[in-house]
């Protein structure tokens, strides 16, 4: 393995394939298109067999030939290899005759599939010498980059739009990080922090690291691949807001078929929005291979991105793969919480409601045929969207210390048992 | 670790710099010659490295380069007519 690149070759443009040095850059100087890291498959074709990745410890690190770092991990070692679920009391109530949950919700350490990413983003930016991470965000990623920058002992800078809900911003300065919030609306925050990222030497992970940083999604597929037991699934439904996971399962996919990993096989990959935010599945369903920009407005806000970076390439995957895409309204999000909750006793976050909600959609329409197998990507914790639900799941009842009212309560809840 | 820049906006100002734009016409606007406008009202070099019109919307990454100033007219300008205008690093903010 080379010092200096591991098994990477280079980054490449992803419109006239041009090739340039493995740096913290991320567009093209000549079309602007966005750069991709290459590999070296025959290189990892010798290093990296089925029982190579079977002795190694349990974490998306077992993969890390394909992982766009040059020598070993060193940020978020332990991120990633979480449960994959058979659902089989949802997989009754949707309909279907076998159904996965590949279970993000309990990514360590800041509970989504962000730490996938961010996990690779700030390993590659030590190996390149940064010692200040940056990321604009609203959620999730702040999180994360917060949580794995203190632990690598980096200096992290976050930025995010102002008016946010306190929870997430006490859930990106318990880390030690510098948050600021950016006064303005989201068009002029979103310039403010590409001139920032231009001008200061820092890793802005999904900017000049975007290339790195997008391919630790690729991990989740690899995951579900190794635990259906080397196999990829028939179906895979995956929640959308830059399309950059839905692109990068479907690229795990073809890479472990490329190595031999897994049996060639026929898959789809399809895509859920909230019907807040939807510019990918609205060109979807109307067979178009460009989106139309539009402005958020939804209860799913970790999907809420309006102009969807990869929404492009994700439309091609799925035209590719006969996937479908599809999206829910904020009722039907929190229908399809409940129901993940009730079904299978776990707590997904808005994002993980839209994945259901679709599912149930794509599946009841046929273009997921009933007798078919599917597995649901849930992304993130509920417990971080906890707002989204108050007023919606019901209360609780309550009585005074006595057996008589706890009784009485019994009685009129086995006379009408929905009351419960 | 920040660089050596200077701590107070103004004196960037007239500094030249480059900004890499997405630029997103709505329908009416598609047929308009909106880059060329824009170079005869803004003392701005224009350079255009991709682009795709279809009847739906018109697409068009643009290399502006001047003073910081007058790329920050330019930009409020076609704001104004109703084009959307995104820094090609788009989604710098994520969820
Ligand atoms: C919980 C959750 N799920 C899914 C996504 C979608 O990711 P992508 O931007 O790769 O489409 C995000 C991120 O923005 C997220 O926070
Ligand atoms: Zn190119």
């Amino acid at each position: 393995m080379d010092k200096q690149t591991g098994f990477m070759k280079a980054l490449k443009c992803r419109e006239c394939g041009r090739e340039y040095p493995l740096a913290a850059t991320h567009v093209c100087e000549f079309d602007f298109g966005p750069l991709e890291v290459a590999y070296d498959y025959d290189r990892i074709k010798a290093s990296m067999t089925r029982s190579a990745i079977q002795s190694r410890s349990k974490n998306m690190w077992r993969y890390r030939e394909l992982l766009p770092v040059a020598g070993e991990p060193t940020v978020g070692c332990e991120v990633g290899f979480t449960p994959l679920i058979k659902a089989d009391r949802l997989a009754k109530r949707l309909g279907i005759r076998e159904l996965w949950i590949k279970n993000d919700a309990v990514n360590y350490p800041t509970l989504s599939f962000k730490d996938r990413v961010v996990s690779v983003a700030l390993s590659r930016a030590k190996e390149l010498g940064f010692t200040t991470v940056a990321c604009a965000s609203t959620g999730n990623l702040a999180n994360s980059v917060a949580a794995n920058a203190a632990s690598a002992g980096l200096k992290a800078y976050v930025f995010i739009p102002s008016d946010l809900e306190l929870g997430k911003v006490l859930n990106s300065l318990v880390y030690g990080a510098n948050v600021v919030g950016i006064k303005g609306h989201y068009d002029e925050v979103n310039r403010l922090c590409a001139e920032i990222a231009g001008k200061y030497n820092w890793a802005f992970v999904n900017v000049n690291m975007r290339p790195y940083y997008a391919e630790g999604s690729k991990s989740m597929g690899f995951e579900i691949i190794e635990q259906l037991g080397w196999k990829i699934p028939q179906h895979t439904i995956v929640p959308m807001a830059s399309g950059s996971l839905l692109t990068k399962i479907h690229k795990s996919y073809q890479e472990m078929t490329k190595l031999g990993l897994v049996s060639d096989a026929e898959y789809s990959v399809h895509g859920a929005q909230p019907a807040g935010c939807s510019p990918i599945s609205v060109a979807q369903k109307a067979g178009l291979d460009f989106f139309k920009p539009v402005k958020p407005n939804t209860i799913a806000k970790s999907l809420a991105i309006g102009t969807p970076a990869d929404g492009f390439y994700a439309l091609k995957v799925m035209k590719e793969t006969g996937g479908a895409a599809d999206d829910v309204t904020d009722d039907e999000i929190r229908d399809g919480i409940k129901l993940l909750a009730e079904c299978e006793g776990i707590f997904t976050e808005t994002a993980g409601g839209v994945t259901v909600g679709v599912a149930k959609k794509l599946i009841a329409s046929g273009k997921i045929p009933a007798n078919d197998s599917a597995v649901l990507c849930i992304t993130g914790n509920g417990l971080k969207t906890l707002d989204a639900l108050v007023g919606h799941v019901g209360h609780t009842r309550e009585i005074r210390p006595s057996l008589r009212e706890f009784e009485a309560l019994i009685e009129a809840e086995t006379k009408s048992p929905t009351a419960a | 670790m920040a660089t050596k820049t200077k701590p107070n906006g103004k004196s960037e100002k007239n500094q030249p710099q480059s900004t890499r734009l997405w630029l997103m016409f709505p329908p009416k606007l598609i047929t308009r010659p909106i880059v060329w406008e824009l170079g005869q009202k803004f003392p701005l070099v224009t350079n255009v490295r991709q682009a795709s019109v279809t009847d739906e919307i018109g697409l068009v990454s643009l290399e502006l380069s001047g003073s910081r100033g007058d790329i920050k007219a330019a930009i409020k300008w076609m704001e104004k007519l109703g084009i959307k205008v995104e820094p090609v690093e788009i989604n710098v903010i994520e969820s």
